[in-house]
């Protein structure tokens, strides 16, 4: 498996996805502070899943979302943060190449489940 | 860093201060930061609500394991005691005399459920002897009588593959040594014999002579405690029997009736 990429511009929200995955789910994800950085990491190491946060300074999570798919390089499962389900926000990212969505504030359980069922997908 | 919003050197500087774009862009990263911070703090609370549901989870299946393990004890106890019938009640009160020794003793050893499950077992090699050995009326003959003595090993082989009674197991091989090195299996002397075996045989020898046999009856705690007085130093761990002396004869006694 090719690992995890964490984006985020918040360092606690980063923290606490690769510290529960790391803990739990036995992986050692990657981080990305922005948009920018996140589509240059995804093209060099093809990450399975990329966690995404929308609202960065840079690039957000939209712009990076549409670049990662045009890559085409590689197809990870992307997974978008959001505040609200089914808002505007996420209609946006899912025209953006978006596959899951994970809603702010999530419990470690619903993350581990996700990526297990990432996993078995 | 990414752009710095505030460039104080360019703009110039009006009265009061800053512009009211300054203004405005500081008041927007303010906010942000706000917003921000309001998220951490959800998502902490959300973290630790469930670390709390996984704890109690957790403390349900820790009892559950210890009344499984507890089950599993009284049972193999219970099926050894069956084959013995006259012993009656015989391991339950060894464990209460045992207990109530060992709580004066090393209240840590008390509290460590091993302990207990120690002096359950310590027959449980026997369901390895033959009836016609266990049963036997009369004097057992040299080979019987060499077989029987293995039951301390056959009983620590028996459990020392359970994880929970690694402990426990060397009260098992260990409950029929004696202070002074005449017992078996190894002929361990004094303080080489583990605490609890050494315990053990003080409680085990108080129940066997205060308890009726088909032929001879039960001595009362008094003189049982005189008959263990005698062999403390030979037979017994002195240090134990003296505890054993400062036990009231009515907490003795009370210890029996409970147990029925």
């Amino acid at each position: 498996m090719a690992g995890v990429l964490v984006v985020d511009d918040d360092p606690f929200i980063r923290k606490l996805i690769v510290t529960t995955l790391e803990d739990v789910a036995r992986q050692t994800p990657v981080e990305a502070g922005d948009g920018e950085e996140a589509v240059l990491v995804n093209q060099q190491q093809s990450p399975e899943i990329v966690f995404l946060d929308l609202n960065m300074p840079r690039m957000g999570g939209l712009e990076a979302c549409r670049q990662m798919r045009a890559q085409g390089k590689s197809q990870p499962t992307i997974v978008v943060l959001t505040a609200f389900p089914g808002d505007e926000n996420e209609r946006a990212a899912e025209e953006a190449g978006a596959d899951l969505f994970l809603t702010k504030p999530f419990s470690p359980l619903e993350l581990l489940n996700l990526v297990t069922d990432i996993g078995r997908a | 860093m990414g752009k710095s919003f505030i460039r104080t050197d360019t703009v110039p500087a009006r009265e009061g201060g800053m512009s009211g774009v300054q203004v405005r862009e500081l008041r927007d990263e303010l906010e942000r930061e706000r917003a921000e911070g309001r998220e951490r703090e959800r998502q902490l609370e959300r973290y630790a609500s469930d670390l709390s549901d996984i704890f109690k989870a957790e403390r349900r299946r820790s009892d559950q394991l210890r009344d499984s393990y507890v089950a599993t004890v009284r049972a193999l106890t219970n099926a050894v005691e069956a084959r013995d019938a006259y012993t009656g009640k015989h391991t339950e009160r060894v464990a209460a005399y045992g207990l109530e020794l060992a709580r004066r003793i090393s209240p840590a050893l008390a509290a460590d459920p091993q302990t207990e499950f120690g002096f359950l077992l310590h027959d449980v090699g026997k369901v390895a002897i033959p009836d016609e050995v266990l049963h036997k009326a009369g004097d057992l003959t040299a080979a019987e009588e060499a077989l029987m003595r293995r039951h301390p090993e056959i009983g620590q082989e028996m459990v020392s593959h359970v994880d929970f009674l690694d402990a426990a197991s060397l009260t098992v091989r260990h409950h029929h040594e004696r202070w002074d090195g005449g017992g078996y299996p190894d002929g361990l002397a004094e303080r080489e014999i583990p605490l609890a075996a050494r315990i053990f045989a003080v409680g085990d020898a108080l129940d066997a002579m205060t308890t009726d046999r088909p032929y001879r009856p039960g001595v009362t705690f008094a003189d049982a405690r005189a008959k263990i007085d005698a062999g403390a130093g030979t037979q017994w761990d002195p240090a134990v029997v003296e505890v054993l002396d400062r036990i009231p004869n009515e907490l003795l006694e009370r210890l029996r009736a409970e147990i029925g």
